[in-house]
Order: structure tokens, then sequence, then C-alpha cells
């Protein structure tokens, strides 16, 4: 399996919010400031690497019949462990992402990778995939909020960075973030659910027109070489 | 017949593996996530009454079926946390009652009003800190300026206003009733 | 495929249609002469920055639809004024004290967004001005659900009508517009004098119109309120909110509203008692726009419902047609 193309795969050709389309709903529900996109996308990429570790090494011994079953048990499983995790050490980040932590167990992206990839392929090739995947919902997740934040509240890295004193991480999510203009002047619908529908809809059309113009330019170049080669 | 018990088991194995790891996890963080909270408690007391402990007291007046908690705040009164209905969904607010059934201060703990109208209620800003200073020594007759008493309501947003200040009398009366 | 490429270009209305040399710039020009005395009206209530909010708000729907289709390489649309339009009747429906930037804001999304990503004219399924409005009274709720008049906060009618306060403005004056408001919902004479040139202009047809308000009228008197007569009740629903104006100017939008006679007053009375519902159990004292929106997402479907039998075929025909297509259904299942 060659990593390179996996790692496309996972971030570009085959992401899982832009092109799969799956595991929406948390992405539109959460990404409303920075320090909610990356705690729930690390969140998902711990979870995902890990069921996908599990799920690929036992994949021999699960019959067919329950493999529904037995996915659903294993990712509950990590969900859980992560929610008590994130709980205990960041509270802060369990209050903000509320009863979305609970329902990464049916965000269909790890059921789906179990499902498509898994519980078919080697643990190694699984690890990968569940860090690749991880990656790619993270990255939409981050484009995400820092779109939503800067037009709902004029800000940047809220949570997440905190500039009072000096320019400084906040993982504790107290940080007030940069202010780019007055909150004030920010359309706080953007913040809003309606404002998640939004901004995902421009990056997915963003997202296909990237790929149709890399499509056309591909079979252009492949036409010119045929032509050259006659 | 054999082979549904066989899935059986497989399922059984599993879950109890993922159960036991799950038993193990949750025996470690327990303790932790307690704390956490019982800090969050008495730091959102602190704010509206200080006191050393906060114990919560049996509380289940049918009467009152907005009151969720009761906590004695050692000598210094109560604190009364309750749920009711603002103008948008329902607010979760606690409230500081001393000796004298006076208020001490308000904390909106959970609430999901109109951004820029009700939730200012709960804002940091000067709108929200000096809408709740209001609340500071009222007692039971505590009502908005619109129906006599000394409450000014927050721009556009009477409903939340007049939820919170009759959730605010509601508590005192709580209080009360403790006798 | 030449037989398809016809009946896009005939059913466009309720038959029979005929042939005019209108066109849309004309109806749009209607438009804006039409709501003249009431932008003239606001201007001498409101002063200068009335004026500045129309002018500013209309160059910036213009220019949004013009980089719009510049950017995407279509066809410039631009001179049949609808985008004009849209920008005039958004700050019509905005409270005076609204920054320039605010109404700029409000144009970009009702242009681009709600008109020009669904295709442009004609295409939108909402009411361009009137989402424009919703997006910007959710985003800046704190700015937009008050009525300032020289930066005092004014209560409008229908704030003290559906709060327990005694109200303090007569039926006189809610009518010839001594209210605060909208720039467009103050004076409902000057709407009436508008919606009196764009009937006898045959821009809009007066059922809507008349369907909207006289559901307002008719609810509010039955249900009434305490402490008001009857009658001044619902003569004060129907002139002191935004019922008047945007039941004529908004609601008769071609695009977003039913093509059928029977369609258009049950789309009418829909607004009417949606607008009432708002007012009497929500939590914003005026609905009618909220009221356009949901109804506008009906059109489509109300529209579907009261399609009636085509010119020139008789009832039983009609009535045979019907029937065979239902056992046609029937056999193929």
């Amino acid at each position: 399996m060659n990593r390179k193309k996996q790692f496309t795969e996972g971030l570009v050709t085959n992401n899982p919010v832009l092109v799969q389309q799956i595991g929406m709903c948390a992405t539109m529900a959460i990404t409303t400031t920075l320090f909610n996109g990356v705690g729930m996308g690390l969140s998902v990429l711990i979870i995902l690497t890990c069921c996908n570790v599990v799920i690929s090494a036992i994949r021999k011994m699960i019959p067919g019949e329950i493999r529904l079953a037995i996915f659903v048990v294993v990712i509950a499983g990590f969900v859980t462990i992560v929610d008590m995790l994130l709980k205990a050490f960041v509270p802060a980040l369990s209050e903000a992402l509320g009863v979305f932590i609970p329902l990464i167990v049916v965000n269909c992206i790890i059921i789906g990778r179990a499902e498509a990839f898994c519980q078919k392929m080697p643990v190694k090739d699984s690890f990968f995939d569940g860090i690749f995947q991880g990656i790619g919902y993270t990255v939409v997740l981050i484009a995400m909020c820092v779109v939503r934040e800067l037009l709902g509240a004029g800000r940047f890295g809220g949570g997440l960075i905190d500039v009072s004193n000096g320019f400084r991480f906040t993982l504790d999510g107290t940080g007030a973030g940069i202010q780019i203009f007055p909150e004030s002047y920010g359309a706080s619908i953007m913040s809003l659910p309606f404002g998640g529908f939004l901004t995902l809809g421009f990056l997915i059309a963003a997202m296909q027109y990237a790929l149709k113009k890399s499509e056309e330019k591909k079979t252009k170049k492949a036409e010119q070489e045929k032509e050259a080669e006659k | 017949m054999n082979k549904i018990i066989r899935l059986a088991l497989v399922l059984f194995a599993v879950s109890a593996i993922v159960a036991g790891v799950l038993g193990v996890v949750n025996a470690l963080t327990a303790p932790v996530i307690d704390a956490q909270k019982q800090a969050k408690t008495a730091a959102a007391f602190a704010s509206i009454l200080e006191a050393e402990r906060y114990d919560e007291i049996d509380f289940s007046n049918p009467d009152f079926p907005t009151v969720l908690t009761v906590h004695k705040a050692g000598d210094a009164g109560y604190v009364v946390t309750s749920k009711f209905s603002g103008a948008q969904g329902n607010i979760t607010m606690a409230v500081g009652v001393d000796n004298d059934f006076k208020c001490t201060g308000i904390s909106i703990i959970e609430h999901a009003e109109t951004s820029g109208l009700g939730a200012n209620a709960a804002s940091t800003g000067d709108v929200g800190v000096n809408f709740r200073e209001q609340f500071v020594g009222q007692d039971e007759s505590i009502a908005l300026s619109n129906n006599g008493g000394s409450i000014d309501a927050l721009t556009g947003a009477t409903i939340t206003s007049r939820a919170i200040t009759e959730a605010v009398a509601t508590s005192i009366w709580a209080v009360e009733s403790l006798g | 495929m030449n037989e398809k490429k016809e009946r896009m270009i005939f059913d466009v209305t309720y038959q029979p249609q005929v042939r005019t040399v209108r066109d849309t710039q004309r109806i749009m020009l209607d438009v804006i002469v039409a709501t003249l005395p009431i932008v003239g009206f606001g201007v001498y209530r409101y002063g200068w920055h009335a004026l500045l909010l129309v002018v500013s708000s209309m160059a910036a729907a213009v220019f949004f639809e013009w980089a719009y289709r510049r950017l995407l390489k279509k066809s410039i649309t631009i001179d049949d004024l609808s985008a004009a339009v849209t920008g005039l009747l958004l700050v019509m429906v905005l409270p005076p004290q609204t920054p320039v930037w605010m109404a700029v804001i409000g144009d970009f999304f009702a242009i681009v967004i709600v008109k020009q990503l669904y295709g442009g004219i004609g295409k939108n399924f909402l009411n361009p001005a009137l989402a424009g409005r919703a997006f910007l009274t959710a985003s800046y709720s704190g700015v937009l659900t008050v009525v300032m008049i020289d930066g005092v906060t004014a209560a409008t009618p229908l704030g003290y009508m559906y709060s327990d306060t005694p109200m303090p403005f007569t039926l006189a004056q809610s009518f010839f517009g001594a209210i605060p408001g909208s720039i467009g919902e103050i004076s409902s004479f000057a709407i009436l004098a508008g919606a009196a040139y764009l009937i006898a202009r045959k821009v809009i047809r007066w059922r809507i119109p008349l369907s909207v308000i006289g559901t307002v009228f008719l609810v509010s008197l039955i249900f009434g309120h305490s402490g008001y007569g009857n009658l001044e009740w619902a003569l004060q629903n129907v002139c002191a909110g935004g019922v008047m104006f945007t039941g004529i100017f908004m609601a008769t939008d071609y695009a977003t509203s039913p093509v059928t006679i029977n369609g258009q007053v049950i789309y009418g009375i829909g607004i009417g008692l949606l607008t009432m519902l708002i007012r009497y159990f929500g939590g914003y004292a005026e609905g009618c726009s909220y009221a356009i929106l949901i109804m506008n997402l009906c059109t489509w479907a109300i529209d579907k419902l009261c399609h009636r039998r085509q010119f020139g075929v008789s009832k039983e025909e009609f009535f045979a047609q019907k029937r065979a297509k239902k056992n046609a259904k029937k056999e193929a299942v």
C-alpha cells in the first residue's frame, strides 16, 4: 500500500467530509471556535486510529454476520474511554463539545472506515488510514472553524490562543483568541447551525471545483501525450 | 443452532473485554472527574455567596417544581439552583440567598437565549454584569421596573429578564420555606 | 426535445396568457416609482440617514449582482433593475438606525447567496430582500430588533400592543405614520398610495395583498385583545406593523409566489395566519417577514395543488384525463 497515495486520499481525493460527505453532523455543530475544532478533530483522529488498529487486528476472528455489532461495541468502547479522559483532564473541551463526543459512536467516518477498509486490510495500513483520514477530518474542521469564527465573531483561534500577555497557546480553553475586528461587527448567525451549513456548502463546492479542474488537467495531459506518441 | 451460539459467544467475548477495559478506565478517572465537578460548583457558587463549604441539603417541595438543588453555604446562607423556561429555552441559574432572605447574587449556568438580546443576561461584558448586579440585596418583593420594581430589563429581552426575576423570587421563597 | 423547449417557454403562468411588450425592467421601474412616496415619507421622518441607507443599499445590491455575474462569466443582468429593487426593499424593512455597512452585508446575502447561487432572477425560491433581513436580524439582533430614533430606543406600536402596557398611539397616528418603525412600514397611507399605482399599472394583482391583509384583519377582529375594542385592535394590527408593506411589496414577488389564482389566495391566507400566530404567541412582536419566508417555501406545493384544467379543455375531458392518469399509475404498480 502506497503511503503517499493513502495520505492524499485522506486529505484530498477521498476526504471524509468534503468528498465522502460523512460525519457532517458534528462538523456543522461544533465548529464555532478553533479550540472546539482542534479538540474534536484530534478526538476523532485518536478514536479512529485505535478502532482501525483493533478492528484490523481481530478482522479474521470476526464472523461476517455480526461484524457491524462488533464494530459498534469496539467503537463505543473507545469513545467512552476518550470521553472519560476528556472529562477528567480537559473539562473545558468536554463541556464545549458536550454531547458530540459520545455521538462519535454514531459518526459514520469510523464505522465507514471499519467497514470499507479495516476489515480487509492489515494492521499497519489500517493504522495509517486512521491517521490520514483523521487528519483529513481535522483539517476540514479547522477550516470551518477559522471561517465561521472570523465571520461570526471577528476572532481567530478562540480558546486556543491568548495574546493578552504575549502570544501563548492555552490548552485549557480559556484563551480569548486574536480579535481581528470588533465582535459587534461579526454576523453571529455564522456561529449558529445555519452558518455551519453555509460554510460546509461552500467548502464542498470549492473542493469539487478543484477536483474537477485537476481531473480536466489530467485528461488534457493524457491526450497530449497520446498525440505526441502518434 | 451451533452457529448462533458461536456468534453470541464471540459478541459476548468482545463486549466483555470492552466492558472490562471501560471499568478500569472508569476506576482511574472517576475520582478526577468528581474533583473537577466539585471545584466547578464551588467556583460557580463562590462568586454569588462566599463560604468555606457547600453541602447539598434534601429539598423536594412540590410547591417549587423549578428548584433543582439547595446547598447550605456554611453559616452564610443558601445557594439555590433552579431550571426554568426563558424566552427561547430553559435557563439554569444559581441564586445566593443570605440568612435575611436577601439575594446575594445570581449566576447563569446554562441558557439558550437569543444572542445579543436575552443572552446578554449571562454575558461577561458590562451589560451582563450590570444586569446581574441589580439583583444583589433584593428581597422576595423583587420585580421589573415595568411592574413597579427596581430591576431594569435588558433591552429587547423583557421575557428573559422577567423569567430571571421571577426565578430569583422563587429561590428566595424556597429558602424561606425551609424555615 | 423541441416539444420540451416549447413547454418551458410557455408554461410560466396560469393559462390563458397574453403577450405584451412589458419587460422586467419596466416592472421593476414601476416598483421603484411606487416606493417613492414611502421613501419620501421615511426621509421626512428620519432625515438624511434614511436616504443614505436607501441609496447605498441599492448601489451595493447592483454592485454585488454585477460582480458575481462578472466573476462567473455570466451575462450581466443589472439593467433589469431587479437587484436595485432588492436593495431598496431590504432597507425598507430594516429599522432606521441600521448602519450602512450592515445593509451592505444584507445585500450581499440577498443577492449572492439567495438569488444568484440559485440561478439569478426568477429562480430564487425565497424573497431575497426578506431573506437578507432574516439573516441580518439573526446576526445583529441587538441592533436590529429595536427601533431607535435620534439615538433613543422607541417602542413600536406592536411592542406596546403585545405586552401589557397601554398603547400611546391612536389609529390615525398609525395610519399616517406618526409611529416609530422601519422606513417602509410607518405610513400605511404612503404604502396604499404605492399599492394603488402598482395595481393601476397591473404590476401586481389584488389577490395576494388582499388575502394577506384581510386574514390579519379577520383573525385579530375575531380574537381581539383585552383593553382594546375588537375593531380598533384589528385596524391597529393591519396599520401598525409590517403587514401592509410586506403584503403588498414582498408577498407579491413573482418568483416566490404561486401563479395559480386559487394558490395565490391560499398563499395569502397562509401568510396572514402565520403572521398572527407569531404576533400572538411568538417571541418577536412582528412576524410577517418570517411568515412570508415560510410560505415562499410552500409556493411550489401550493401551485401543484391548485393546478387546474387547461384553457379550452372541458370539465369532462379534464376529469377523464385525471382518471386515465390514475388508472395508468395503478396498472403500473
